[in-house]
Parts: structure tokens; sequence; C-alpha cells
């Protein structure tokens, strides 16, 4: 493998329950982690995290660069030798999500009454994951 | 002409039996490879899931979840992957036979037992054993969905750290490869405890940080990895249905074959001997006019 800088990445897959959403070359992934956003380029240190909802922002190195962006609601990312694992249960890459109905869960989600702390947590995270969702929509627009 | 002409009616009828078991064996083959497509790209998940736990075994990380406690059986729960439709050999009566097997051992121990089940076949045949089915799912076919298992793991999950089950079996066929299915009872809960990664040619800097902590993280990890078993289970179950499928199906086609064969053997002699016959009459009659 060419090892240059210039066309050396990092290998990054998405993998969810059913199928792996993506596996491809990057010069970087920016990953959501539970408690904040985390870049990882090249000879980055090994870790393994847990993820929060978000996106992963994949800059690819082939020919010319383009930004991925793939919202992962849960789940963990393993990063080692220039890999980066990411499993997640639920992956839905930017390019499939339609704003207007992101935009509508959103709404269906904030106008939802929740009673007792579970019900309430379990709102925000719904909340949460949904608002993302329209940025990420948003975005990709 | 009366018995050939049965013999004809009755090859007939095993043409349209054959020209339908072969098309039923079309269909399971191009189901089964869907299937085993869909087993494949699962396969990737498990595997990553499998290093990752290894890792966090390797650091060392006091491994004690809830998961993973073995209590003494009070009170178990068993699931039954079955099938929705049958004509496919000893499928659904190979895990019908396992099931019953499971619980007829828990009757004995006096442990009692919920038992669910995925496909009409299995909720008519525990039904007629007389097994009492807490739980039916016929919505299952070739293709199940992460999303469509996810409910039913969370549940019992749910039910574990509640203390509501102290085990979970699940009755389904595992596919070994397309030459081996076995009817297996599997015990998913409690979660056998990950095992180290063994010196794999590791390197000293192979060690992982952990965000936020190793103990935070197994506690997620150890929920995923039980769901992605149980929905392996599902998908075996599909992928070793449609290969049944396809066996029982082949050999009923070749079987046809072999009737129509010997059918038409016993037509063509039944109708020539019936010339025969006629010819002896006339010769007979000439003979007669003869004299």
């Amino acid at each position: 493998m060419a090892d240059s800088p210039r066309t050396a990445g990092i290998q990054c897959v998405i993998v969810t329950p059913e199928t792996t959403i993506l596996d491809v070359k990057a010069r970087s992934v920016v990953l959501p982690l539970e408690d904040g956003q985390r870049g990882v380029g090249r000879g980055h240190a090994p870790f393994i995290g847990r993820l929060g909802a978000g996106a992963v922002r994949i800059t690819t190195v082939d020919g010319r660069e383009a930004v991925h962006s793939v919202f992962v609601e849960k789940g963990f990312v393993e990063v080692s030798h220039d890999v980066v694992t990411v499993i997640t249960q639920r992956a839905l890459p930017a390019e499939k999500l339609d704003l207007g109905t992101a935009r509508q869960d959103l709404a269906a989600i904030s106008s939802q009454a929740a009673r007792g702390d579970e019900a309430i947590d379990a709102k925000l995270q719904a909340q949460q994951a949904a608002r993302e969702i329209v940025r990420i929509a948003e975005r990709a627009r | 002409m009366a018995k050939a002409r049965a013999l004809d009616r009755r090859r007939k009828s095993v043409r349209n039996i054959r020209k339908i078991t072969r098309t039923m064996e079309l269909i399971a083959t191009a189901r089964f490879k869907k299937a085993m497509d869909r087993s494949v790209a699962a396969r990737d998940y498990t595997k990553h899931l499998a290093s990752m736990l290894e890792n966090i075994a390797a650091v060392g990380a006091d491994v004690d979840h809830p998961l993973l406690e073995i209590r003494p059986t009070k009170r178990t729960a068993v699931l039954v992957l079955t099938g929705n439709r049958g004509l496919c050999g000893g499928y659904n009566s190979n895990i019908v036979r396992q099931a019953m097997a499971l619980l007829g051992q828990w009757k004995s121990e006096q442990v009692g037992t919920t038992v669910a089940v995925s496909g009409k076949r299995g909720i008519g045949a525990l039904k007629f054993r007389g097994v009492e089915v807490a739980e039916t799912y016929t919505t299952f076919e070739d293709k199940p969905e992460y999303a469509a298992v996810a409910p039913i793991g969370q549940a019992y999950l749910e039910a574990y750290a509640a203390g509501e089950i102290d085990r979970l079996d699940v009755a389904y066929t595992r596919f070994h490869g397309i030459a081996k299915q076995e009817a297996v009872t599997e015990m998913l809960l409690p979660l056998a405890p990950p095992e180290a990664a063994e010196g794999s040619g590791r390197l000293a800097s192979d060690e992982y940080d952990f965000y936020p902590s190793a103990r935070s993280i197994l506690e997620e990890l150890l929920p995923a990895s039980f769901m992605s078993r149980l929905f392996k289970c599902f998908l075996d179950a599909a992928v070793s249905e449609q290969v049944a499928r396809m066996v029982a199906m082949k050999a009923a086609t070749e079987n046809a074959g072999g009737l129509i064969k010997s059918l038409s053997r016993a037509y063509n002699r039944a109708r020539q001997s019936q010339i025969t016959g006629e010819i002896m009459e006339i010769l007979g009659g000439v003979e007669a006019l003869k004299q």
C-alpha cells in the first residue's frame, strides 16, 4: 500500500447489526462521543469510546475531497492503528435523510408530554437525536 | 382402455405436482441467497463487537455485570423460532422436538417457564402438545429485521434485570453451512463472560484508552452483544428454513420424476397388452371365419 502522506489515510468502517453501511479510506473522521465531538486523524492513539447521537463526519482522500456524514444513535467506536470502527444500532447516511420528515419527527417528539424521570430522559434523548437529524439534513442540502 | 387411462391421469397429476415443487425449489433457492447475504452482512457487526469485548476484557476491567451473573434458575424463558410455513422437511419438527426436550427438563426440575414462539408451525405444534404459550410472533419470514427483533430482546433484558427470569434459552436451527444445519437450544442469558484476547501478536501500544470508562462502555456493550446474538439466531433460523425447503423440494421434484417414469412404463405396458389382446381377438375371429 502506498504510504505517502497524501494518499495514505485511515480506514473508516461503520457497521450496524444488519449490514456494513460504509467502508472507506478517510483523511480524518469526526466522531460524536457521548460528551462531545472528537476528531481522529492518522496515528491517533487507540481508544474505545461510547457514542452519543450525532453525525460521524468523514473527509475522504480519494481524488477530490468529499465529506460523508452519517447519523448514528448510540453505539461504540474503536480506534486502533489507523482503523476506525463504528458499531451502532442505527445509522442513516445524510443523503438518505429527508428534511421535511425530520422536522415533523422533531415536532412530534417535542409535543409529546412525558411524565416520570425515565420518560423525561427518554424524551430528551429522542429529542436530541431528532434535532441532530434535522441539523444533518439541513447541512446535506 | 380403463386401466391405461387411469394411469395416464395419475401421470398428469404427478407432472403438475412436479411443476409446483420445482417452482418452490427455485423460490427457496432465491430466498436462501438473499437471506444468506443478509446473514453474511450481519457477521461484521458481531465480529467487531466480539473483538471490542475482548479488548476490554484484556485490559482487565472488572467484569461484573447483572447480565453475567449466574443465578439459581427459578424462572426461565424459552424462545422457539420456527417457520410460518411447512413443506420444508423436518425443519419445524426438529425445533419443536428440541424445545419439548428442554421444556420437559424444566418441568421435571419444577422450574417455571415462560414460552414464546415465532412461526405459525411452532405455535400450532406446541399448542397441540399442551404447552402454554405466553407470546407468539408470526411476522418473521425470510428477512428478519433488527428493528423488529430489538423490542423482543429489550423485553427479555428488562425481565432479566427485574429478576422475572433467571435464564433465557432459544431453540432454533443453527446454520453451519449449506450442507449442515442443526436444531439446537442455546442459552443466551446469562451471558458468557467475555474472554481476554490472547497474545495474537498484540503490541504494547495496543493499550486502549476508554471514554468515558471501561466499565461504562461494558455496561452498554453487553446488552448490545446480547442483542446481536439474539438477532443472529433469527437470521440463522431464516437461512436454515430456506435451505430446508430447498432440499425438501429438490427431493420432492426428483421423487416426482421417478414416479412419472414408473407410471409411464406401466402405462405403456398396459396400452401394449391391450393392443395385443385386441389383435389376438381379431386373429381368433379370422380363424373362426376360416373354418
